[in-house]
């Protein structure tokens, strides 16, 4: 099993997450996607130690991951429905009520 | 590996001052489900009886040796005791702030409280935490209710919008931070327990390796995330101005209390191989703070915004106890946290009683408040002039100890800009109060004018106002007995993990 590979693979997955939120000037629901892109890549990550390794707790550890990025998405698409209700729109450049 | 109910009763007690707070927010969902006429004082009686439980047995607790629990994923020392009283102690003062504005604001009571007591419960456990998979979880649980309390008021467009970008900004860091700890996991060869991590990187020999440099900046960035220091600041103004007050007076002091101690617990325990490195990028990080945070809130015209700022400048100087890295730093940082809790809470007491009133927090709108409400003019000037750090006061003492240990410990640089900007910080303070004492309002906002004046009784009902000459009292006064605190810090301190090697 060739790891540098796979740990490559993983790292450029969360790069394209991270490039996702701060480039993205377009649309919130994709800036949640890249969140769970992130997150994903960290469990992909976590996943190739573990099977490296043969370890048990790489996987738990990604269950547990998997299961916040669940919670995390769901309050997040809770606050777009409500947004989307007073504004009529999730576009991200009507976002700025606030600058300083 | 079998998980007995004998195991909890064993390390039961460790964790005993956070179960008696998930069962009491379990009691008000229950009351909340089926009983349809509720009667909300008991909901804020049950809260706050189980947070006065919990910071009873916290203080009985607080001499302990360090334990660790639950398959060590749990320690419990003085250090994490402490703060996680201070934790129980933020919400305990800021469950009363926050009765009235929900009132006014026409939200649901209970599950603001369960919220409050999720996040308080969340960051006691991060304080105690002692193995990645509960550093996270600990970490999202306080994070995901700190989003929904930012969102709380649904209908206002300002906190949507905060808690959409606190909510993407927290998720970011929250992965990023996840990222590093999966390279952690890999390199160390399998472990999760920060102590055994740094056992296994250093049987391995990939400490100096780049993939622990990753990891480690990794985590760095997403702590500073969290701790909001420069140069990833940017969400803490637009969160601050746009959130609910309460809500940012809570958050404003339990998320940075926990962060602390989180930071404190992995750069200490964790990357315990290489302190002179976490330290040098730590000094950059508070010194741009302390700067950057300092300049910027002069040119604010927003009261909300000007303390967003002003607390990120406060965080630089939080951080130069935890750089120098030994006993005396550390205990004046706890010491230092300790009266910022009472100086930003006693200000945001007094704002969040001075929009209730007028319905605004537009620092020009302060003007001439003094011959309108002297009582809350007075407690805004000590609490402000407290957090300036000027000499009889509270803050005075907290930072004269902090940037006294950094100078003893041979950090010249830091708290050289830390005095220079301390003295930039008292300008804008004294900006406010020059405004509140003298210049006389123009009267454009037609609720100023109608501003009522409130008898000036030290003992007023108002549960704000309480909490206000509390907070006032203590950062007024608590400087004067500075050295028996001290030494009390210092004593409690030397039993924890960090000092017992």
């Amino acid at each position: 099993m060739d790891l540098v590979k796979y740990l490559t693979f993983s790292m450029i997955l969360f790069l394209l997450g991270i490039w996702g939120i701060f480039l993205n000037r377009k649309n919130i629901l994709i800036m949640l996607m890249s969140i769970e892109l992130m997150l994903l890549a960290v469990n992909l990550n976590f996943l190739v130690f573990s099977v490296y390794l043969d370890d048990m707790m790489g996987q738990l550890f990604a269950l547990f991951v998997l299961t916040v990025a669940a919670a995390e998405s769901a309050i997040g698409l809770a606050i777009l429905v409500i947004t989307f209700r007073i504004r009529g729109t999730i576009a991200v450049e009507f976002i700025n009520c606030m600058k300083g | 590996m079998k998980l007995e109910l004998d195991m909890f009763f064993l390390y039961g007690s460790t964790i005993l001052p956070e179960c008696i707070l998930i069962f009491s927010l379990l009691i008000i969902l229950i009351i909340d489900l089926t009983f349809p006429k509720k009667d909300t004082i008991w909901l804020y009686f049950i809260s706050l009886t189980s947070l006065l439980i919990s910071i009873i047995i916290l203080l009985f607790q607080y001499k302990t040796d360090p334990i660790i629990s639950f398959l060590g994923s749990f320690q419990t020392d003085s250090f994490n005791r402490i703060f996680q009283s201070f934790i129980v102690f933020c919400s305990i003062l800021c469950i009363p702030l926050s009765i009235e504005y929900i009132k006014c604001a026409k939200m649901a009571i209970p599950e603001f409280l369960i919220f409050i007591l999720t996040a308080t419960v969340g960051g006691m456990f991060l304080c105690g935490a002692n193995d990645l998979v509960t550093i996270f979880v600990s970490l999202e649980c306080l994070s995901l209710c700190s989003y929904l309390l930012c969102g709380y008021t649904k209908r206002d467009i300002r906190s949507n919008e905060a808690a959409i970008k606190y909510l993407l900004i927290g998720g970011t860091s929250s992965s990023i931070l996840a990222y590093g700890f999966s390279w952690l996991y890999g390199l160390s060869g399998g472990e999760t327990n920060i102590q055994k991590i740094t056992n296994g990187l250093l049987n391995a020999e990939t400490y100096n390796s780049s993939g622990t440099f990753i990891a480690f900046i990794c985590i760095l960035v997403g702590l500073a995330f969290k701790l909001s220091l420069v140069p990833f600041h940017q969400w803490t103004p637009d969160i601050y101005e746009g959130s609910p007050t309460p809500v940012v007076a809570f958050l404003s002091v339990t998320s940075k209390i926990a962060g602390l101690a989180l930071a404190t617990r992995i750069l200490n325990i964790l990357f315990s191989f290489s302190p002179n490195e976490w330290k040098i990028f730590l000094e950059i990080l508070a010194i741009l703070s302390m700067i950057l945070g300092n300049l910027v809130a002069i040119t604010q015209t927003s009261m909300k915004r000007m303390l967003a700022y002003s607390s990120i400048s406060q965080i630089g100087y939080i951080l130069i106890g935890l750089i120098t890295g030994d006993l005396k730093g550390y205990t004046s940082m706890t010491i230092y946290v300790f009266f910022y809790i009472f100086m930003n809470l006693g200000t945001f007491a007094c704002i969040i009683l001075y929009s209730l009133r007028t319905g605004t927090d537009n620092i020009r709108d302060y003007a001439g408040l003094y011959i309108k409400d002297p009582l809350l003019s007075f407690s805004l000037t000590l609490c402000l002039l407290s957090l300036g750090g000027l000499p009889p006061l509270t803050g005075f003492f907290g930072k004269l100890y902090l940037f006294w240990c950094g100078w003893q410990s041979g950090f010249y640089l830091l708290v050289f800009i830390a005095l220079i900007t301390s003295v930039i910080s008292l300008y804008y303070y004294l900006k406010i109060i020059k405004l509140i004492l003298t210049k006389k309002n123009n009267e454009i906002n037609p609720y100023i004018q109608a501003y009522i004046i409130t008898s000036p009784t030290f003992f007023s009902k108002n549960p704000i106002e309480f909490v206000m000459i509390f907070c006032v009292l203590g950062s007024t006064f608590l400087g004067i007995i500075i050295n028996p605190i001290f030494s009390f810090f210092q004593d409690s301190l030397s039993l924890s993990v960090f000092f017992i090697k």
